[in-house]
């Protein structure tokens, strides 16, 4: 993006005076050339500035999240049940991990279908529906609350009522299929359907993500539009060349947390699943397994070598996407 | 690496002023509202579908559940919502609301002041360590919450907070949601640095900054951050659950999970009753929350 | 009111005790028991924590006794909390590790063993004959909550195991109630009904996928699943040879599939199978979950493995244990016996929390007429009742997890017995080396 569109976007929302000083910045462009003290002691302004301002953060990460994060990763190389002293057992948990827990493999299996498969089409349908909720603010306000209304419920225990009657057999879901002569019965107690059922309760609820997707659309300056379609741009140009750049930044958060929280996919799995992760442990999701193992087994060593191999993961998936960014990312404040 | 030209300020000019349209464009757009107004209420139909059966399903029997799937009652009751209203062993109903609500309204503050304070510092100031910082802070959301929940658990009853609603509020006064430190990061990266950068020549400084240039700029992503936390926070579970003991303290969740224990009968027909009751207040809260999606950004457009 | 006066001779007879209970105590030689006065001084104020799992209908029963509770000891404050059971277990894992837990809890059989072993919870001993009167316990009954040697929970009430029939359901295929016999007769009742419901209404559930059913017949042979130094006491020969059994069943008994739509309700609790085999105190919840047109149950005693074998035996379906961190071990037991041992108990609950232990909390509770059926039943098994098992093995739960899944999966078809069998003692072994 060039300066000008910036200045659009200043002319709108600033005030009178930034607009002055901003003039102001322009003509002492090129003329200021601070010595390297005052840069210095800019610097430490800046230092000082800037812990104050992360002051609160930085006293819950270290007074409430490091610690037992420290903790849970020392435990992941103990036997641990959480009654007696954690001994010391070297890898053998993330051995017995890889070589003798048939379960773990079926769980880090169903879980990558349920992320590589849920988390496009759960985006897709938010950008979609935020798309369409932003194309006009009249009348929308019913709409935008209609759709965010599945997220609302969260993962209660009607969620599961619900969810498991729509699906069963001869349900609503089942029913509309047979109309189309497609007749599969319930999905419920089905092994091959439970993951596309969950995946489609994850995709139903995806009010989280459309809500900041519209947020993100409403960031974008109409104007943008407005020239682009006086310059004879059609639809799918502005989608390309405007949409996406300015929501860049949005899009890229929602894809790193929605891939997170995919990951993480707990609440929903236990409760339609009451906790089992059955049937034949198709919604057994890896934190679900995770959860199972340290607080009905008390095996809380194991499970913690098990949040530890997660955060790896997903630690790599997150420093890839990270290093994409500079490629496709935008971010309207910090393109100089 | 965009291929659009930037539109010069004229245009926009243009584009602001009042402009009188062909009549064939008028057309066109009404007929665009009607095919975004017919699509949208499909799709509505269709996400909607589950909550009208749990609404209706409210008013059935237990023991209708699970003989009958079907949209309607065979035997419509209120008997649902009269048990439900007369709450959990002598404590009434809407004191679980009026848990919800506190703990709900602390955490929204909480989270809102302290996101925002440390989204700033990641987004705006250049200091020594941020970056370090920055990847700790995403680093906090890889990992699986149940593996922090006993350590945790064991600092509050040490500083003797077990059975009060401090270690279920005062971690969002210190940001450790890092969901809303980054979100609120991303929204401040893109705003333009020139407004800030001319205030700061004019002598502010980071605080005034902060409170008079970014806060209103990130409106969107304030408004999005507190009807999250909110319903985030009044739908938890898990946290209640571990540091809350006496039954009049109890939130919603929990009460509602009591109505359906698995050893003894599950009552199906209140825990819909509830979950439905519970869904009203964060229901109102968003319709008026997100009305402010959009006013946020109009008078930001006014401004100029 | 002669209730209330026995009741204050008791407590003087306990105060009388009381010295002689320092005394025993003493000589047992447990350090600091000193401080263990075994009475409660009835003016001391005092506040209790007492945590138990349920619904709201007993949490309103737990308020009432706790009323009933208080009129004849005002000054101890009971401050209750109850939660549904799994976030109950949760939230008792996380306070056991942390430090925390409530004085008095309701208590699970299963986690016996494991808090007791780790120090969690108070030897009750010292409170034994006089506080928490032993009377209407019987020794069988005492001997339960007891683990090496130090008693740590009470039974509020015991189960049996048992199977039960719905006759209206029978009757409307045409099929007798089931009469007893051998699994081979049991699996061939099933196929009849199965065959009469014509893929609406099966005879039953496959019988091994619930753990209890192997343990019985392990019993019928003479072993308990496990030994007193908790080394599993089968081997997988058994075990293979316990569900290969089942491929009988499995093809008459209603679908796995079916199964999972309803689940957490049973087959049985939605009207879809005329049998079930389970712990004998489910019964007022099948009554509930059926609904009102249901108003009787069959309860007959299981099928018999090897004529004359003692294989059933008591179990308790909960207990009560107070917290060995308490700081009024004496208000904690007083409360613990009134729970247990009360008439006044008795009356409010019922048999909400099962088929009441004591023989003085019995008398006073009025047996609805399905609490009647399950005493009948229990005084019919006699014959059948041998001892009960030592309490179980730390790790328990996760073994009837583990062999209710892989029961499962066998009904799914998406293992073979023998992959199942393997499975099942990997996980033992796990569990055994925690």
């Amino acid at each position: 993006m060039s300066t000008e569109t910036e200045s659009i976007v200043t002319a709108e929302a600033g005030s009178r005076s930034v607009r002055q000083a901003m003039r102001q910045v322009r003509r002492d462009e090129g003329r200021k050339v601070p010595s390297s003290a005052s840069r210095r002691k800019a610097n430490r302004r800046e230092t000082v500035a800037g812990y104050g301002f992360l002051l609160p953060w930085l006293i819950g990460f270290l007074g409430l999240t490091v610690g037992p994060m420290i903790f849970s990763l020392y435990l992941a190389f103990t036997k641990y049940n959480l009654f007696t002293e954690p001994e010391w057992v070297g890898l053998d948990n993330f051995v017995r991990m890889f070589t003798e827990d048939p379960n773990y493999i079926q769980s880090v299996q169903i879980t990558l279908v349920y992320v590589l498969v849920g988390t496009p089409i759960k985006l897709a349908a938010a950008l979609g529906v935020a798309m369409l909720l932003n194309y006009r603010d009249r009348g929308s306000g019913f709409f935008r609350s209609s759709f965010y209304a599945p997220s609302l419920i969260g993962a209660s225990v009607s969620v599961a009522i619900v969810w498991r009657a729509m699906f069963s057999n001869d349900g609503p879901v089942d029913n509309s299929l047979s109309f189309f002569g497609i007749d599969i019965g319930g999905w419920v107690g089905n092994v091959q359907l439970v993951i596309p059922m969950m995946i489609l309760l994850a995709v139903w609820q995806f009010g989280a993500p459309m809500v900041i997707f519209l947020a993100g659309l409403k960031q974008i300056p109409q104007e943008l539009y407005e020239a682009a379609e006086v310059d004879g741009a059609g639809p799918w140009h502005r989608f390309r060349n405007v949409t996406i750049p300015m929501l860049s930044s949005v899009i890229f958060f929602n894809l790193l947390l929605e891939i997170i929280n995919a990951f993480q996919v707990f609440a929903s799995a236990y409760i339609i699943s009451n906790g089992s992760g059955g049937p034949a442990g198709m919604t057994n999701f890896y934190t679900l397994y995770l959860y199972k193992r340290g607080f009905a087994d008390l095996q809380m060593g194991y499970a913690s070598a098990m949040a530890w191999v997660l955060v790896i993961a997903v630690a790599i998936i997150a420093f890839i996407l990270f290093k994409t960014q500079r490629s496709w990312v935008h971010y309207a404040g910090e393109n100089r | 690496m965009t291929t659009f030209e930037a539109p010069r300020v004229e245009v926009v000019e243009n584009a602001l002023e009042p402009t009188t349209q062909p009549r064939r464009r008028v057309k066109r757009k009404t007929v665009n509202t009607i095919i975004w107004f017919v699509a949208l209420l499909a799709l509505t139909a269709i996400v909607l579908y589950p909550l009208l059966w749990l609404f209706l399903s409210t008013f059935k029997p237990s023991s209708e559940f699970a003989s009958n799937p079907g949209l309607i009652p065979e035997n419509p009751t209120v008997d649902n919502y009269v048990k439900v209203v007369e709450g959990i062993a002598g404590t009434p109903l809407w004191r679980f609301f009026a848990n919800s609500f506190f703990i709900a309204i602390m955490a929204v503050i909480g989270t809102l002041l302290s996101s925002a304070l440390a989204a700033y510092a990641f987004a705006r100031i250049r200091f020594r360590g941020v970056g370090i910082l920055f990847a700790a802070m995403i680093g906090t959301l890889l990992l699986p919450f149940h593996v922090i929940i006993i350590p945790q658990y064991i600092m509050f009853n040490k500083l003797e907070l077990v059975d009060t609603y401090w270690p279920l509020i005062l971690p969002k006064f210190l940001a450790t949601e890092a969901f809303f430190v980054f979100l609120i990061v991303q929204f401040i990266r893109n705003i333009p640095r020139d407004m800030d950068e001319a205030a700061r020549i004019d002598g502010a400084g980071h605080l005034r900054i902060f409170f008079s240039i970014i806060l209103p700029l990130i409106k969107p992503a304030l408004i999005t951050s507190a009807i999250f936390t909110f319903i985030w926070t009044w739908n938890d579970f898990l946290g209640p659950l571990l540091y809350v003991n006496s039954p009049e303290k109890y939130p919603l969740p929990i009460a509602l999970r009591l109505y359906n224990d698995a050893t003894s009968t599950s009552d199906y027909g209140a825990t819909a009753a509830v979950s439905f009751l519970a869904l009203v207040p964060i229901l109102i809260f968003f319709i008026v929350f997100q009305r402010f999606l959009v006013a946020g950004v109009a008078t930001q457009g006014l401004k100029g | 009111m002669f209730n209330i006066r026995k009741r204050r001779m008791a407590a003087a007879a306990a105060a009388i005790t009381a010295s002689a209970a320092l005394v025993l105590t003493g000589c047992a030689g447990g350090g600091g028991s000193e401080e263990a006065a075994a009475t409660y001084d009835p003016d001391e104020e005092v506040t209790l924590n007492l945590a138990f799992w349920g619904n709201d209908v007993r949490a309103a029963l737990y308020e009432e006794a706790i009323a009933a509770f208080n009129e004849e000891y005002p000054n101890i404050t009971v401050n209750s909390s109850f939660l549904g059971f799994p976030e109950f277990w949760e939230k008792r894992q996380t306070e056991a590790a942390g430090g925390g837990l409530p004085d008095v809890m309701q208590f699970d059989y299963s986690y016996l063993r494991q808090y007791s072993e780790n120090g969690l919870l108070l030897d009750l001993e010292p409170y034994l004959g006089n506080i928490i009167d032993t009377e209407p316990l019987s020794e069988n009954i005492l001997s339960i909550g007891v683990v090496d040697g130090e008693t740590t929970g009470i039974p509020t009430s015991t189960n049996a195991w048992g199977l039960f029939t719905n006759p209206k359901l029978l009757e409307q295929v045409g099929v007798e109630e089931f009469e007893g016999g051998d699994w081979e007769d049991y699996t061939a009742w099933v196929k009849e009904v199965s065959d009469a419901g014509a893929g609406s209404l099966w005879g039953g559930t496959d019988f091994t996928g619930r753990i209890q059913n192997f343990e019985i017949q392990q019993r019928a042979k003479g072993d308990d699943l496990f030994t007193e130094d908790g080394e599993p006491n089968f081997t997988e020969e058994d075990l293979a040879a316990f569900w290969e059994q089942g491929e009988d069943a499995r093809a008459v008994t209603i679908p796995q599939q079916r199964l999972e739509e309803i689940y957490p309700v049973s087959g049985f609790d939605a009207g879809l199978t005329t049998s079930e085999l389970t712990w004998d105190n489910f019964g007022a919840g099948y009554l509930a979950n059926l609904g009102a047109e249901y108003t009787e149950l069959g309860l007959v005693a299981p099928p018999v493995t090897e004529e004359g074998a003692q294989d059933l035996y008591l179990k308790p379906s909960m207990l009560h244990s107070i917290a060995s961190t308490t700081e009024h071990p004496e208000a904690a037991a007083t409360l613990v016996n009134f729970l247990v041992n009360s008439p006044e108990a008795g009356a409010i609950f019922g048999t909400n929390r099962g088929l009441p232990a004591s023989e003085t909390m019995l008398e006073g509770a009025e047996l609805d007429p399905i609490g009647q059926q399950i005493r009948d039943y229990e005084e019919s098994i006699a014959e059948r009742l041998g001892d009960a098992p030592p309490v179980p093995i730390v790790g328990y739960g996760t073994l009837e997890e583990k062999f209710r899944q892989l029961g499962q999966e066998l009904g799914f078809g998406t293992l073979t017995v023998d992959e199942a069998v393997e499975q099942f003692f990997n996980e033992m072994d796990v569990v055994l080396n925690q």
